[in-house]
């Protein structure tokens, strides 16, 4: 599993880097972009997973949030992987920007032809985690996940299935889980679902929704749902809903820093 | 006594020359110009002379020679003052007598040589007063006869006589001989030595004459003069003093030497020298007597002893005493035993066969051991008698000193007194003199009218006269009847008129008592002390007194001399009625007093006399004292604390102000040793201390009230945990439906049926929002506090300013900030209200333990579920102000607050 530096620049002390390697879960050539903060330098520092939206390579975060000022005050790693397999000539993965490539919704296929490459689920919970514990000076204890869009969703999805894997819990931009499309076979990635499943109450959740955001007023997002499984089961959450503010990344990068203080504050806790 | 006679001759000018003055000044105003009254003086010379010296101390002046003393400056010209000299003189000479006395001391057996030359010049003292005679006499020191005479060394001749002539025998004809001598003490040194000289030869010759031409001349003496005329002379010469010892030598010498001396005074002196001097020594002597006793005495002594030995030596001068000494000389130089009996060392010879026969001998040598032996005690004896005369001669010069001290003192002391009885006498003798004067004025003015009109009653007598006596020898018939009639009737209208002969006024005067009562009253008063003079009351000493006791303190003057004092107070009152407030009076023997059962923080006025037998002084200058206050009252109950600080409030328990409090500190270790002040706080003026402390530490605190007078009690302590942010609830702004359960951090709401209802209200509690405030440290840094609420308390919990509207609800105004929680139908809501604005939260867990944090150095208000470390919000403002704690209820329900908690990390981070 050689790591392959694509670039790496200086930034707020630390570096922030692109490396590329073979995955075997996804069966192609996958990039991640991570964030090493100076404190990395001398000492072990937990690390935080970035799920991205729709559409989105590793370069939109790292590129568009500004969140490595907040990381290197806090000492955390954060890594932005891609958020679909690239380039495995699946029939028909590039005719959607919702559904194929940078549409990978963080789960793992069970349909051909997308079953062999399409195991995002997978990438993210274990190989990557994997890679970076074994080729970074990380604290493998500690570890967190939150994400954007499809990627909070993501980011749900990983926690709620995972009890105690993530030390602390779940950011999540923008409620990303398209949580009315496919109900049937997506069951098991449903995060309201998960939610009323959860066995305990041991997370603790930040979402910020732009109250202006477009899939908000489409319907494509129901955070109500989710909130009110998250009330049933006393899974603490603090539901932000910002006046004014859409889906974009100004969105993330106005409240980026909220949440890696919000992570920084349990994985350093 | 040189001060006293100061003040007699100034009594006796006063007396001469004023009061003379005024008198005659009286009298010319009164009779014309008269003379002089020739009585005037004597008022004055009574009072002077009674206590004046003894008229016999003094010399008199105009009787006496010219001074003979060694400046030869004194003269009669000098008149009354010269006895103001003479006793200054006196005192000179006794003082110039004790460095003698010293020498002498030095020399503690005197030589017989120099007691007999003090015979020799008391002896010879007519003599001495003619050194013609003596210097004719020089030459006889060859004579054969003088050996037997005892040897006279010039040293201690020179000595003694230094010590008893001095200027008792000086004349002027011996100046006349050194003139050139600078100092009188000088000159008279060298002129007693020449006359010493004198002396001696004059005994030689005295004894060489005794010893072979004494009968034969007193035969012939007898023969040529009266031999009584002689002894009488020489009985004056020598003086009344002598006479004493007289009995002794007297017969001896008038027989022998007495008669010699005569035999000189006649045949080679003038007689009006010797007179001369005689005379003078008459005068001498008694001053003498009065004044110096003890040298006297002294002298006496060694001139009844030298005379004796004297005539001793006289008596065994001869042929056959001269042939014995020979004897002995030889049988010193043969003796070789001792004989105890007879005392003599005898030849062993004499022993077996001579007179010693039966006496006890000892060998010569053994005997001259024993008595050696005896001799060296005698020694020892005189050395020890020796070193105690010195001891005892130099306490006697230290009580010399001592004498002339305490005489100054006293001197001093009568000099003052005298003074002032003086003076009262001489304005008494005025005052009486002018009424004197003015009565012979008067008596003067009414004979001289009576004159008067008697020379006109006279002249009208003898007009009458004149004119009757024309009338009668008128020859003309009518003219005489005619005139006759007129005249008849005037002569009869005149004669009717009665004559006055009676005298207007009487020769006598008025009998005048002389007071002398101010003046007696002025004596009496010399020996008693004076009243005192006020004291000085001190102003009051810094921390000298306690909330009920003062310890007031003066001073007097050195000179007084005080029995005890008075002390005065009284309370100081601004009411004009202060007159009412009682004085208390207390007795002191001291110079300080402590008084206790005062009024704490009170100020006392304070005033303090001195009394003695004499009398009681005015009173001191009035002295304000301030008692200590009572311990302050911390009001435990309103303490506000955090980790860095405490606020401590109390109340003073007096009525006047004090001037400051003392905030003391006594941090806690684990030996719970809470005595040892580890920290004060000085000078605060206010009733309120806001104190820095240490993090997570335990103090007692406790206040004291500082005035003028001390500091009081320190008040009962207050413990302190500076562990997180300790407040309480303001119970003024609590709005009336609100309830504050016993535990003082519960807060209940029963019914909420009229919010706004008519119950009383005070001036700062809230009217519309059932809330309260609660009053937190105004302190930077981080505080931090939870309230506890069911899940179903709706509730309004934040910060507010203090001055936040009381008619509004929290969180609807930009002074407050609040969380809100409501309950709709679907869910819990929760807002977050800053000037009644709230962000859209959810949150899905409601927290029934809301964690707040109030940071002031990051400008945040932050809200957690305290349970689940669940940070909810934050409100970030610069607060311009400090804030307080606020807590509403909407629904009935209680909230609890719960401080003292140390900030948890995890706010740390959000």
């Amino acid at each position: 599993m050689a790591l392959k530096q694509v670039s790496s620049n200086k930034c707020f002390e630390g570096f922030q880097k692109v490396f590329e390697h073979d995955s075997t879960e996804l069966k192609c050539k996958m990039r991640f972009g991570i964030y090493l903060p100076p404190k990395a330098e001398t000492a072990k520092c937990p690390v935080l997973y970035w799920l991205s939206g729709l559409t989105c390579t590793e370069q939109n975060f790292i590129t568009k949030a500004g969140f490595q000022q907040a990381a290197a005050e806090h000492g955390l790693i954060v890594v932005a992987p891609d958020t679909s397999p690239r380039g495995c000539n699946i029939e028909g993965e590039d005719e959607s920007w919702d559904f194929g490539t940078g549409a990978g919704f963080y789960v793992d296929a069970t349909e051909d032809p997308w079953k062999t490459n399409y195991r995002m689920y997978s990438y993210v919970r274990d190989e990557l985690p994997k890679l970076i514990n074994a080729n970074f000076p990380t604290n493998p204890e500690r570890m967190s996940v939150f994400g954007h869009s499809m990627g909070g969703h993501g980011a749900l999805i990983l926690a709620l299935k995972n009890p105690g894997k993530y030390k602390c819990q779940w950011g999540k931009k923008a409620l990303g889980g398209y949580l009315g499309s496919d109900v049937s076979k997506w069951e098991a990635y449903d995060a309201t679902q998960l939610v009323k499943s959860y066995p305990d109450s041991h997370l603790d959740i930040l979402i910020d929704q732009g109250k202006d955001d477009q899939f908000l007023s489409a319907g494509q997002l129901l955070p109500d749902n989710f909130i009110a499984a998250c009330t049933e089961r006393k899974i603490p959450v603090v539901f932000r809903l910002q006046q004014g503010y859409d889906h974009s990344y100004f969105f993330i990068a106005t409240f980026i820093n909220d949440h890696i203080k919000h992570h920084a504050k349990f994985l350093n806790a | 006594m040189y001060h006293w006679t100061r003040i007699h001759c100034k009594l006796e000018f006063l007396s001469k020359e004023r009061l003379s003055e005024t008198i005659t000044a009286s009298h010319r105003s009164a009779a014309g110009a008269q003379p002089g009254l020739p009585t005037s003086p004597t008022p004055g010379r009574p009072t002077a002379a009674q206590p004046g010296p003894s008229p016999a101390r003094g010399p008199i002046p105009a009787a006496g020679p010219p001074w003979p003393g060694p400046g030869g400056r004194a003269g009669p010209s000098r008149g009354t003052r010269g006895g103001s000299r003479s006793i200054r003189r006196r005192g000179g000479r006794r003082r110039r007598g004790r460095p003698a006395a010293r020498g002498r001391r030095t020399a503690p057996a005197p030589s017989p040589g120099l007691r007999l030359i003090i015979s020799k010049a008391s002896q010879r003292i007519p003599m001495s007063s003619r050194p013609v005679s003596a210097r004719e006499y020089e030459s006889s020191d060859q004579f054969p006869g003088h050996s037997a005479s005892p040897p006279v060394p010039n040293s201690s001749e020179t000595e003694g006589l230094i010590f008893y002539h001095m200027d008792l025998y000086g004349s002027n004809e011996r100046f006349d001989i050194f003139p050139e001598e600078p100092s009188g003490q000088g000159s008279r040194f060298l002129g007693n030595t020449r006359r010493e000289s004198a002396l001696s030869s004059e005994k030689c010759q005295n004894s060489h004459e005794a010893g072979y031409d004494m009968e034969k001349e007193v035969a012939e003496l007898a023969k040529m003069y009266g031999l009584d005329e002689d002894r009488e002379k020489e009985l004056e010469l020598l003086g009344g003093h002598l006479e004493t010892v007289g009995s002794k030598w007297l017969p001896a010498h008038t027989q022998k030497s007495g008669l010699q001396d005569s035999v000189y005074n006649r045949s080679k002196s003038s007689s009006p020298v010797k007179d001369q001097s005689k005379s003078t020594k008459h005068q001498e002597l008694p001053d003498e007597v009065s004044q110096d006793e003890d040298q006297h005495k002294a002298r006496t002594e060694n001139e009844a002893d030298s005379h004796t030995w004297f005539r001793e030596g006289l008596s065994s001068s001869g042929v056959s005493d001269e042939r014995s000494s020979q004897a002995v000389s030889e049988e010193e130089e043969m003796a070789d035993v001792f004989c105890c009996t007879c005392k003599i060392p005898i030849r062993a010879f004499d022993k077996l066969f001579g007179e010693h026969k039966d006496h006890e001998v000892a060998q010569l040598s053994s005997a001259v051991e024993s008595e050696k032996e005896e001799i060296h005690k005698n020694m020892c004896k005189l050395e020890e008698q020796i070193a105690q005369v010195e001891n005892f001669a130099s306490h006697l010069e230290e009580i010399f000193i001592t004498v002339e001290e305490n005489f100054g003192r006293q001197e001093q002391n009568f000099e003052v007194h005298y003074n002032d009885a003086v003076q009262v006498l001489a304005q008494k003798y005025e005052e009486q003199l002018e009424a004197l004067g003015e009565e012979k004025k008067q008596k003067l003015e009414a004979l001289y009218e009576q004159l008067v009109s008697c020379g006109e009653h006279l002249d009208t007598c003898k007009e009458l006269m004149d004119t009757t006596h024309k009338l009668y020898q008128e020859n003309d018939k009518v003219t005489f009847m005619k005139e006759a009639v007129t005249m008849v009737d005037r002569l009869e209208k005149f004669l009717k008129k009665e004559v006055n002969l009676k005298l207007s006024t009487h020769p006598d005067f008025e009998e005048r008592a002389i007071d002398f009562s101010e003046v007696e009253q002025l004596m009496n008063s010399i020996n008693t002390i004076p009243a005192p003079c006020a004291p000085v009351i001190n102003p009051q000493a810094p921390n000298a007194a306690t909330g009920t006791s003062l310890r007031v303190c003066w001073g007097l003057f050195s000179d007084d001399t005080v029995e005890c004092y008075q002390l005065c107070y009284k309370p100081v009152s601004n009411e004009r009625h202060s007159d009412e407030q009682a004085e208390h009076m207390l007795k002191v023997k001291e110079t300080y007093c402590t008084i206790s059962n005062l009024l704490p923080n009170t100020q006392y006025e304070f005033w303090v006399s001195a009394s003695n037998a004499s009398g009681i002084s005015p009173p001191s200058e009035r002295a304000v004292y301030v008692t200590a206050p009572s311990p302050p009252i911390i009001k435990s109950k309103k303490i506000r604390s955090c980790e860095n600080a405490a606020l401590v409030c109390w109340e003073s328990r007096d009525v006047n102000p004090v001037d400051s409090y003392t905030v003391e500190l006594s941090k806690l270790t684990d030996e719970e040793n809470g005595d040892i002040i580890t920290e004060s706080i000085v000078g605060i003026p206010n009733c309120e201390a806001l104190i820095h402390l240490q993090p997570a530490q335990s103090y007692h605190i406790c206040v004291k009230a500082l005035n003028l007078g001390g500091s009081s009690e320190r008040s009962e302590p207050v413990l302190i945990h500076t562990t997180g942010t300790y407040f309480c609830l303001n119970e003024d702004t609590a709005h009336p439906l609100l309830a504050i359960l016993d535990d003082g951090f519960t807060i209940a709401c029963d019914e909420l049926e009229n919010p706004e209802c008519d119950l009383p209200v005070y001036d700062n509690s809230f009217t519309r929002c059932i809330g309260i405030l609660g009053s937190l440290i105004p302190f930077p840094g981080k505080h931090y506090w939870e309230v506890e609420a069911e899940e179903d308390t709706e509730y309004r919990i934040g910060v507010a300013f203090e001055n936040t509207p009381r008619h509004g609800y929290l969180g609807a105004n930009n002074s407050s900030w609040c969380m809100r929680h409501i309950i709709t139908p679907s869910r819990h809501k929760y807002e977050f209200l800053h000037s009644g604005m709230t962000p859209d939260i959810r949150i899905t867990v409601p927290p029934t333990k809301i964690g707040i944090l109030l940071d002031y150095e990051s400008y945040r208000l932050s809200f957690y579920n305290a349970d689940i470390a669940q940070h909810l919000y934050t409100f970030n403002s610069h607060f311009q102000h400090y804030v307080h704690p606020c807590f509403a209820l909407e629904t009935p329900g209680t909230l609890k607050v719960h401080t003292g908690i140390t900030v948890p990390p995890w706010t740390a981070l959000l």
